[in-house]
Protein backbone atom coordinates (compact mmCIF):
# COMPACT_ATOMS: atom_id res chain seq x y z
CA UNK A 1 0.00 0.00 0.00
CA UNK A 2 1.53 3.27 -0.98
CA UNK A 3 -0.17 6.59 -0.62
CA UNK A 4 2.84 8.59 -1.65
CA UNK A 5 0.91 11.78 -2.38
CA UNK A 6 0.22 12.13 1.35
CA UNK A 7 2.20 14.94 2.95
CA UNK A 8 0.62 15.08 6.39
CA UNK A 9 -1.04 12.82 8.94
CA UNK A 10 -3.22 14.53 11.53
CA UNK A 11 -4.80 13.18 14.70
CA UNK A 12 -7.09 16.00 15.91
CA UNK A 13 -8.72 15.63 19.32
CA UNK A 14 -12.11 17.18 18.60
CA UNK A 15 -14.53 17.41 15.69
CA UNK A 16 -13.80 21.13 15.29
CA UNK A 17 -10.21 20.22 14.44
CA UNK A 18 -11.39 17.64 11.91
CA UNK A 19 -13.78 20.07 10.21
CA UNK A 20 -11.09 22.78 10.00
CA UNK A 21 -8.73 20.35 8.28
CA UNK A 22 -11.47 19.18 5.90
CA UNK A 23 -12.21 22.82 5.02
CA UNK A 24 -8.52 23.49 4.45
CA UNK A 25 -7.79 20.44 2.27
CA UNK A 26 -11.24 19.98 0.69
CA UNK A 27 -11.09 16.97 -1.68
CA UNK A 28 -7.43 16.25 -0.95
CA UNK A 29 -8.06 15.06 2.62
CA UNK A 30 -9.20 11.62 3.67
CA UNK A 31 -10.67 10.60 7.01
CA UNK A 32 -9.07 7.43 8.38
CA UNK A 33 -9.57 5.24 11.44
CA UNK A 34 -8.84 1.52 11.18
CA UNK A 35 -7.40 1.94 7.68
CA UNK A 36 -8.56 -1.52 6.59
CA UNK A 37 -9.92 -0.38 3.24
CA UNK A 38 -7.24 2.16 2.35
CA UNK A 39 -5.52 -0.40 0.12
CA UNK A 40 -8.85 -1.12 -1.57
CA UNK A 41 -9.33 2.55 -2.39
CA UNK A 42 -5.69 2.99 -3.45
CA UNK A 43 -5.79 -0.02 -5.76
CA UNK A 44 -8.92 1.36 -7.44
CA UNK A 45 -7.09 4.64 -8.07
CA UNK A 46 -9.48 6.60 -5.86
CA UNK A 47 -6.91 8.23 -3.60
CA UNK A 48 -4.40 9.62 -6.08
CA UNK A 49 -4.81 13.25 -5.04
CA UNK A 50 -4.89 12.72 -1.27
CA UNK A 51 -2.45 15.02 0.57
CA UNK A 52 -3.66 14.71 4.13
CA UNK A 53 -4.88 11.83 6.26
CA UNK A 54 -7.09 12.81 9.19
CA UNK A 55 -7.21 10.15 11.89
CA UNK A 56 -10.43 10.48 13.91
CA UNK A 57 -9.57 7.86 16.53
CA UNK A 58 -8.81 10.47 19.19
CA UNK A 59 -12.33 11.96 19.15
CA UNK A 60 -13.81 9.42 21.56
CA UNK A 61 -16.33 8.22 18.99
CA UNK A 62 -15.84 4.56 19.95
CA UNK A 63 -19.01 4.33 22.05
CA UNK A 64 -22.16 2.25 21.77
CA UNK A 65 -25.30 3.60 23.46
CA UNK A 66 -28.33 1.32 23.65
CA UNK A 67 -30.15 3.04 26.48
CA UNK A 68 -32.83 4.94 24.55
CA UNK A 69 -35.32 4.49 21.72
CA UNK A 70 -32.40 4.74 19.30
CA UNK A 71 -29.23 2.68 19.33
CA UNK A 72 -26.20 4.88 18.65
CA UNK A 73 -22.87 3.48 17.49
CA UNK A 74 -19.93 5.88 17.22
CA UNK A 75 -17.88 6.00 14.03
CA UNK A 76 -14.65 4.61 15.49
CA UNK A 77 -16.35 1.70 17.26
CA UNK A 78 -14.45 -1.35 16.04
CA UNK A 79 -16.37 -4.34 14.73
CA UNK A 80 -15.16 -6.43 17.68
CA UNK A 81 -16.81 -3.98 20.10
CA UNK A 82 -20.07 -4.24 18.19
CA UNK A 83 -19.86 -8.03 18.33
CA UNK A 84 -19.35 -8.02 22.11
CA UNK A 85 -22.28 -5.66 22.70
CA UNK A 86 -24.76 -7.54 24.90
CA UNK A 87 -27.82 -6.41 22.92
CA UNK A 88 -26.25 -7.48 19.62
CA UNK A 89 -25.70 -10.94 21.08
CA UNK A 90 -29.15 -11.24 22.69
CA UNK A 91 -31.78 -9.26 20.80
CA UNK A 92 -33.50 -10.93 17.84
CA UNK A 93 -34.04 -7.61 16.07
CA UNK A 94 -30.26 -7.09 15.98
CA UNK A 95 -29.68 -10.62 14.68
CA UNK A 96 -28.49 -9.33 11.30
CA UNK A 97 -25.70 -7.37 13.00
CA UNK A 98 -24.73 -10.41 15.08
CA UNK A 99 -24.61 -12.51 11.90
CA UNK A 100 -22.52 -9.95 9.99
CA UNK A 101 -19.94 -9.87 12.77
CA UNK A 102 -19.27 -13.62 12.50
CA UNK A 103 -17.58 -13.35 9.09
CA UNK A 104 -14.49 -11.10 9.40
CA UNK A 105 -11.21 -12.54 10.67
CA UNK A 106 -9.90 -11.35 14.03
CA UNK A 107 -7.51 -8.83 12.44
CA UNK A 108 -10.43 -6.97 10.82
CA UNK A 109 -12.60 -7.25 13.96
CA UNK A 110 -9.76 -5.53 15.86
CA UNK A 111 -9.31 -2.59 13.50
CA UNK A 112 -12.20 -2.17 11.05
CA UNK A 113 -14.66 0.48 12.24
CA UNK A 114 -18.38 1.05 11.88
CA UNK A 115 -17.81 4.53 10.42
CA UNK A 116 -15.31 3.22 7.90
CA UNK A 117 -17.62 0.46 6.72
CA UNK A 118 -20.27 3.07 5.98
CA UNK A 119 -18.24 5.98 4.64
CA UNK A 120 -16.18 3.82 2.26
CA UNK A 121 -19.48 3.44 0.38
CA UNK A 122 -18.35 0.08 -0.98
CA UNK A 123 -21.31 -1.98 -2.22
CA UNK A 124 -19.49 -5.23 -1.37
CA UNK A 125 -19.40 -4.59 2.40
CA UNK A 126 -21.56 -6.45 4.90
CA UNK A 127 -22.40 -4.05 7.73
CA UNK A 128 -24.05 -1.40 5.49
CA UNK A 129 -26.47 -4.02 4.17
CA UNK A 130 -27.50 -5.00 7.71
CA UNK A 131 -27.85 -1.36 8.70
CA UNK A 132 -30.07 -0.65 5.68
CA UNK A 133 -32.36 -3.54 6.65
CA UNK A 134 -32.61 -2.04 10.14
CA UNK A 135 -33.60 1.41 8.78
CA UNK A 136 -30.33 2.87 10.06
CA UNK A 137 -29.19 6.45 9.73
CA UNK A 138 -25.81 8.10 9.37
CA UNK A 139 -24.74 10.90 11.71
CA UNK A 140 -22.48 13.43 10.05
CA UNK A 141 -20.80 16.61 11.22
CA UNK A 142 -19.40 19.47 9.17
CA UNK A 143 -19.04 23.22 8.82
CA UNK A 144 -22.82 23.66 8.91
CA UNK A 145 -23.25 21.56 12.04
CA UNK A 146 -24.48 18.03 12.64
CA UNK A 147 -27.10 16.27 10.56
CA UNK A 148 -28.77 12.90 10.19
CA UNK A 149 -28.83 11.23 6.78
CA UNK A 150 -31.01 8.19 6.17
CA UNK A 151 -28.70 5.43 5.01
CA UNK A 152 -30.53 4.75 1.74
CA UNK A 153 -29.98 8.40 0.80
CA UNK A 154 -26.37 8.32 1.98
CA UNK A 155 -25.08 5.92 -0.69
CA UNK A 156 -24.90 7.80 -3.96
CA UNK A 157 -23.08 5.34 -6.23
CA UNK A 158 -19.98 3.21 -6.43
CA UNK A 159 -17.66 4.55 -3.68
CA UNK A 160 -19.77 7.72 -3.66
CA UNK A 161 -21.83 9.17 -0.85
CA UNK A 162 -23.80 12.32 -0.15
CA UNK A 163 -21.35 13.84 2.36
CA UNK A 164 -20.25 17.41 1.73
CA UNK A 165 -16.49 17.96 1.37
CA UNK A 166 -16.23 19.34 4.91
CA UNK A 167 -18.40 16.65 6.51
CA UNK A 168 -17.44 13.37 8.13
CA UNK A 169 -19.34 10.44 9.60
CA UNK A 170 -19.50 10.56 13.41
CA UNK A 171 -21.68 7.49 13.89
CA UNK A 172 -24.78 5.56 12.97
CA UNK A 173 -28.16 5.29 14.65
CA UNK A 174 -30.66 2.45 14.54
CA UNK A 175 -34.26 2.92 15.71
CA UNK A 176 -35.20 0.31 18.33
CA UNK A 177 -38.34 -1.34 16.89
CA UNK A 178 -41.56 -0.63 18.77
CA UNK A 179 -43.02 -4.06 18.04
CA UNK A 180 -41.65 -7.60 17.98
CA UNK A 181 -38.96 -7.78 15.30
CA UNK A 182 -36.24 -10.09 14.13
CA UNK A 183 -33.49 -9.97 11.53
CA UNK A 184 -30.77 -12.03 9.89
CA UNK A 185 -27.85 -11.62 7.50
CA UNK A 186 -25.98 -14.07 5.27
CA UNK A 187 -22.79 -13.55 3.27
CA UNK A 188 -21.47 -15.84 0.56
CA UNK A 189 -17.70 -15.62 0.36
CA UNK A 190 -14.77 -17.42 -1.24
CA UNK A 191 -12.67 -17.09 1.92
CA UNK A 192 -12.81 -15.27 5.26
CA UNK A 193 -10.88 -12.31 3.91
CA UNK A 194 -12.70 -11.68 0.66
CA UNK A 195 -15.51 -9.32 -0.14
CA UNK A 196 -18.95 -10.83 -0.56
CA UNK A 197 -19.95 -12.75 -3.68
CA UNK A 198 -23.42 -11.69 -2.58
CA UNK A 199 -24.85 -10.81 0.81
CA UNK A 200 -28.38 -10.24 2.01
CA UNK A 201 -30.07 -8.92 5.14
CA UNK A 202 -33.69 -9.22 6.10
CA UNK A 203 -35.57 -7.57 8.94
CA UNK A 204 -39.12 -8.59 9.84
CA UNK A 205 -41.65 -7.03 12.17
CA UNK A 206 -44.00 -9.68 13.46
CA UNK A 207 -47.52 -9.80 14.84
CA UNK A 208 -48.38 -11.90 17.89
CA UNK A 209 -49.93 -14.64 15.74
CA UNK A 210 -46.63 -15.16 13.88
CA UNK A 211 -47.54 -13.25 10.72
CA UNK A 212 -45.19 -10.77 9.16
CA UNK A 213 -46.35 -7.16 9.51
CA UNK A 214 -43.52 -5.55 7.58
CA UNK A 215 -40.24 -6.51 5.94
CA UNK A 216 -36.98 -4.96 4.82
CA UNK A 217 -34.75 -6.80 2.35
CA UNK A 218 -31.42 -5.49 1.10
CA UNK A 219 -28.76 -7.27 -0.94
CA UNK A 220 -25.16 -6.27 -1.61
CA UNK A 221 -21.92 -7.66 -2.96
CA UNK A 222 -21.79 -7.23 -6.70
CA UNK A 223 -25.51 -6.76 -7.19
CA UNK A 224 -25.33 -3.04 -7.93
CA UNK A 225 -23.33 0.15 -7.47
CA UNK A 226 -24.95 0.49 -4.06
CA UNK A 227 -26.76 -2.12 -1.97
CA UNK A 228 -30.10 -2.95 -3.59
CA UNK A 229 -33.46 -2.80 -1.85
CA UNK A 230 -35.72 -5.69 -2.86
CA UNK A 231 -39.08 -3.94 -2.55
CA UNK A 232 -41.15 -6.56 -4.39
CA UNK A 233 -39.80 -9.25 -2.06
CA UNK A 234 -40.64 -7.03 0.92
CA UNK A 235 -44.21 -6.67 -0.38
CA UNK A 236 -44.64 -10.44 -0.70
CA UNK A 237 -43.27 -11.11 2.80
CA UNK A 238 -45.40 -8.38 4.41
CA UNK A 239 -48.85 -9.44 5.59
CA UNK A 240 -47.97 -13.07 4.96
CA UNK A 241 -47.63 -16.10 7.22
CA UNK A 242 -44.05 -16.58 5.93
CA UNK A 243 -44.92 -20.07 4.76
CA UNK A 244 -42.82 -22.00 2.28
CA UNK A 245 -44.81 -20.81 -0.72
CA UNK A 246 -44.38 -17.16 0.32
CA UNK A 247 -40.62 -17.64 0.77
CA UNK A 248 -40.35 -19.21 -2.67
CA UNK A 249 -42.20 -16.29 -4.29
CA UNK A 250 -40.31 -13.66 -2.28
CA UNK A 251 -36.98 -15.31 -3.13
CA UNK A 252 -37.82 -15.27 -6.82
CA UNK A 253 -38.93 -11.63 -6.57
CA UNK A 254 -35.64 -10.70 -4.89
CA UNK A 255 -33.65 -12.46 -7.60
CA UNK A 256 -35.68 -10.65 -10.30
CA UNK A 257 -34.88 -7.32 -8.66
CA UNK A 258 -31.12 -7.85 -8.85
CA UNK A 259 -29.06 -6.84 -11.85
CA UNK A 260 -25.68 -8.20 -10.70
CA UNK A 261 -22.27 -7.94 -12.31
CA UNK A 262 -20.04 -10.82 -13.40
CA UNK A 263 -16.52 -10.76 -12.05
CA UNK A 264 -13.76 -13.08 -10.83
CA UNK A 265 -15.87 -14.00 -7.81
CA UNK A 266 -19.03 -15.13 -9.58
CA UNK A 267 -21.21 -14.69 -12.64
CA UNK A 268 -24.28 -12.49 -12.67
CA UNK A 269 -26.49 -15.57 -13.12
CA UNK A 270 -24.98 -17.23 -10.06
CA UNK A 271 -25.46 -14.10 -7.96
CA UNK A 272 -29.11 -13.89 -9.03
CA UNK A 273 -29.73 -17.54 -8.22
CA UNK A 274 -28.05 -17.15 -4.84
CA UNK A 275 -30.15 -14.05 -4.10
CA UNK A 276 -33.20 -16.28 -4.05
CA UNK A 277 -31.50 -18.88 -1.86
CA UNK A 278 -30.14 -16.32 0.59
CA UNK A 279 -33.52 -14.64 0.99
CA UNK A 280 -35.18 -17.93 1.88
CA UNK A 281 -32.37 -18.86 4.28
CA UNK A 282 -32.24 -15.41 5.91
CA UNK A 283 -36.01 -15.30 6.53
CA UNK A 284 -35.88 -18.82 7.99
CA UNK A 285 -32.95 -17.87 10.20
CA UNK A 286 -34.68 -14.65 11.36
CA UNK A 287 -37.88 -16.53 12.25
CA UNK A 288 -35.77 -19.13 14.08
CA UNK A 289 -34.50 -16.40 16.40
CA UNK A 290 -38.01 -15.95 17.80
CA UNK A 291 -38.48 -19.62 18.65
CA UNK B 1 8.32 14.47 4.22
CA UNK B 2 9.78 12.17 6.84
CA UNK B 3 9.34 12.86 10.50
CA UNK B 4 10.85 11.32 13.59
CA UNK B 5 8.60 9.18 15.76
CA UNK B 6 9.08 7.00 18.79
CA UNK B 7 7.57 3.55 18.51
CA UNK B 8 7.30 0.96 21.29
CA UNK B 9 8.10 -2.37 19.69
CA UNK B 10 8.55 -5.38 21.97
CA UNK B 11 8.98 -3.12 25.02
CA UNK B 12 11.81 -1.21 23.41
CA UNK B 13 11.36 2.35 22.18
CA UNK B 14 12.64 2.85 18.63
CA UNK B 15 13.33 6.27 17.20
CA UNK B 16 12.44 6.10 13.53
CA UNK B 17 12.13 8.41 10.53
CA UNK B 18 8.84 7.64 8.76
CA UNK B 19 6.73 9.03 5.96
CA UNK B 20 3.22 10.16 6.96
CA UNK B 21 1.77 7.40 4.77
CA UNK B 22 3.97 4.56 6.04
CA UNK B 23 2.22 1.40 7.13
CA UNK B 24 3.24 -0.25 10.37
CA UNK B 25 4.58 -3.14 8.25
CA UNK B 26 6.87 -0.91 6.23
CA UNK B 27 8.02 0.82 9.39
CA UNK B 28 8.90 -2.46 11.08
CA UNK B 29 10.64 -4.07 8.12
CA UNK B 30 12.19 -1.18 6.22
CA UNK B 31 12.67 1.49 8.92
CA UNK B 32 13.36 -0.58 12.05
CA UNK B 33 15.01 -3.49 10.22
CA UNK B 34 12.83 -6.06 11.99
CA UNK B 35 12.02 -8.56 9.28
CA UNK B 36 10.29 -11.26 11.29
CA UNK B 37 7.00 -9.69 10.23
CA UNK B 38 6.45 -10.76 6.63
CA UNK B 39 5.08 -8.85 3.66
CA UNK B 40 2.80 -11.09 1.62
CA UNK B 41 -0.06 -9.53 -0.29
CA UNK B 42 0.38 -6.08 1.31
CA UNK B 43 -3.37 -5.60 1.12
CA UNK B 44 -4.93 -7.38 4.06
CA UNK B 45 -5.58 -10.67 2.33
CA UNK B 46 -2.98 -13.11 3.61
CA UNK B 47 -2.20 -12.40 7.26
CA UNK B 48 1.61 -12.81 7.01
CA UNK B 49 2.05 -9.33 8.46
CA UNK B 50 -0.04 -9.90 11.61
CA UNK B 51 1.35 -8.21 14.72
CA UNK B 52 -0.21 -7.29 18.06
CA UNK B 53 -1.18 -3.70 18.82
CA UNK B 54 -1.94 -3.37 22.54
CA UNK B 55 -2.33 -7.15 22.55
CA UNK B 56 -4.77 -7.32 19.64
CA UNK B 57 -3.92 -8.94 16.31
CA UNK B 58 -4.01 -6.57 13.33
CA UNK B 59 -2.72 -6.56 9.77
CA UNK B 60 0.35 -4.32 9.97
CA UNK B 61 0.17 -3.71 6.20
CA UNK B 62 -3.16 -1.92 6.70
CA UNK B 63 -2.28 -0.10 9.89
CA UNK B 64 -0.97 3.43 9.44
CA UNK B 65 2.06 3.76 11.71
CA UNK B 66 1.07 7.30 12.67
CA UNK B 67 -2.14 5.95 14.18
CA UNK B 68 -0.34 3.60 16.58
CA UNK B 69 2.55 5.69 17.88
CA UNK B 70 1.07 5.71 21.39
CA UNK B 71 0.47 1.93 21.43
CA UNK B 72 2.53 -1.12 22.30
CA UNK B 73 3.53 -3.20 19.29
CA UNK B 74 4.45 -6.86 19.64
CA UNK B 75 6.09 -8.74 16.76
CA UNK B 76 7.32 -12.30 16.50
CA UNK B 77 10.75 -11.09 17.67
CA UNK B 78 9.11 -10.19 20.96
CA UNK B 79 7.68 -13.65 21.67
CA UNK B 80 10.70 -15.30 23.36
CA UNK B 81 11.18 -14.52 27.05
CA UNK B 82 14.59 -14.66 28.73
CA UNK B 83 16.04 -16.45 25.73
CA UNK B 84 13.38 -19.18 25.87
CA UNK B 85 11.05 -19.71 22.94
CA UNK B 86 7.39 -18.91 23.51
CA UNK B 87 5.31 -22.09 23.98
CA UNK B 88 3.67 -21.33 20.63
CA UNK B 89 7.04 -21.20 18.87
CA UNK B 90 8.15 -24.46 20.50
CA UNK B 91 4.84 -26.12 19.58
CA UNK B 92 5.21 -25.08 15.93
CA UNK B 93 8.62 -26.78 15.90
CA UNK B 94 7.43 -29.89 17.74
CA UNK B 95 4.32 -30.32 15.59
CA UNK B 96 6.23 -29.80 12.34
CA UNK B 97 3.86 -26.89 11.59
CA UNK B 98 6.42 -24.95 9.53
CA UNK B 99 6.72 -25.75 5.84
CA UNK B 100 8.06 -22.83 3.80
CA UNK B 101 7.64 -20.68 6.91
CA UNK B 102 6.37 -17.53 5.27
CA UNK B 103 2.98 -17.55 6.99
CA UNK B 104 4.30 -18.84 10.30
CA UNK B 105 5.05 -15.58 12.09
CA UNK B 106 1.67 -14.11 11.22
CA UNK B 107 -0.17 -17.23 12.29
CA UNK B 108 1.72 -17.31 15.58
CA UNK B 109 0.76 -13.69 16.28
CA UNK B 110 -2.92 -14.35 15.50
CA UNK B 111 -2.71 -17.46 17.71
CA UNK B 112 -1.13 -15.42 20.47
CA UNK B 113 -4.30 -13.34 20.78
CA UNK B 114 -6.50 -16.41 20.38
CA UNK B 115 -4.84 -18.18 23.33
CA UNK B 116 -4.77 -15.00 25.43
CA UNK B 117 -8.54 -14.58 24.98
CA UNK B 118 -9.37 -18.27 25.09
CA UNK B 119 -6.71 -20.53 26.66
CA UNK B 120 -8.54 -23.75 25.72
CA UNK B 121 -9.99 -23.23 22.25
CA UNK B 122 -11.92 -25.92 20.40
CA UNK B 123 -10.72 -26.91 16.95
CA UNK B 124 -13.48 -24.76 15.41
CA UNK B 125 -12.38 -21.79 17.51
CA UNK B 126 -8.78 -22.31 16.38
CA UNK B 127 -9.89 -22.44 12.73
CA UNK B 128 -11.88 -19.22 13.21
CA UNK B 129 -8.96 -17.62 15.06
CA UNK B 130 -6.61 -18.13 12.13
CA UNK B 131 -9.19 -17.59 9.37
CA UNK B 132 -7.48 -14.31 8.51
CA UNK B 133 -4.21 -16.09 7.70
CA UNK B 134 -3.36 -18.09 4.60
CA UNK B 135 -0.82 -20.91 4.39
CA UNK B 136 0.07 -21.41 0.72
CA UNK B 137 1.66 -24.75 1.55
CA UNK B 138 -1.84 -25.64 2.84
CA UNK B 139 -0.37 -27.24 5.93
CA UNK B 140 -3.22 -26.18 8.15
CA UNK B 141 -3.67 -29.41 10.08
CA UNK B 142 -0.23 -29.33 11.67
CA UNK B 143 -0.65 -25.63 12.42
CA UNK B 144 -3.89 -26.45 14.23
CA UNK B 145 -2.13 -29.30 16.03
CA UNK B 146 0.62 -26.88 17.10
CA UNK B 147 -1.89 -24.39 18.50
CA UNK B 148 -3.59 -27.21 20.41
CA UNK B 149 -0.19 -28.28 21.79
CA UNK B 150 0.62 -24.73 22.85
CA UNK B 151 -2.76 -24.46 24.57
CA UNK B 152 -2.11 -27.70 26.47
CA UNK B 153 1.41 -26.74 27.55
Amino acid sequence: MALTSVQSFYSPEDSKGVIELLAKYEDSALIVAGGTFLHGLVSRGLLSGIEALINIQKLGLNQIDVSGATMTVGATTILGQLQSCEQVQKEAWLGAVKDAMTYPPVQIMNSGTVGGSISSSCPFFDFPVTLLALDGNVQAEGGNGARTISLDEFFAGLFENSLEADEFVTGVTIPVPASKSTSAFIKMETNANDLAIINLAVSLSMTDDGSCAGARVFAGGGVGETPVRCSAAEGILSASKLDEDTLEKAGQAAADELDPLSDHRASAEYRKAMGKVLLKRAVTSAIGRLA
Amino acid sequence: MKQIIELDVNDEVHELAVEPYDSLLRTLRDRAGMQGTKRGCDSGGCGCCTVLVDGKAVYSCMTMVMSVIDKKITTVEGLPEDGELDPLQQAFIDAGAVQCGYCTCGIMMASKQLLADNPNPTEDEIRKGISGNLCRCTGYQKIIDAIKMAAAS
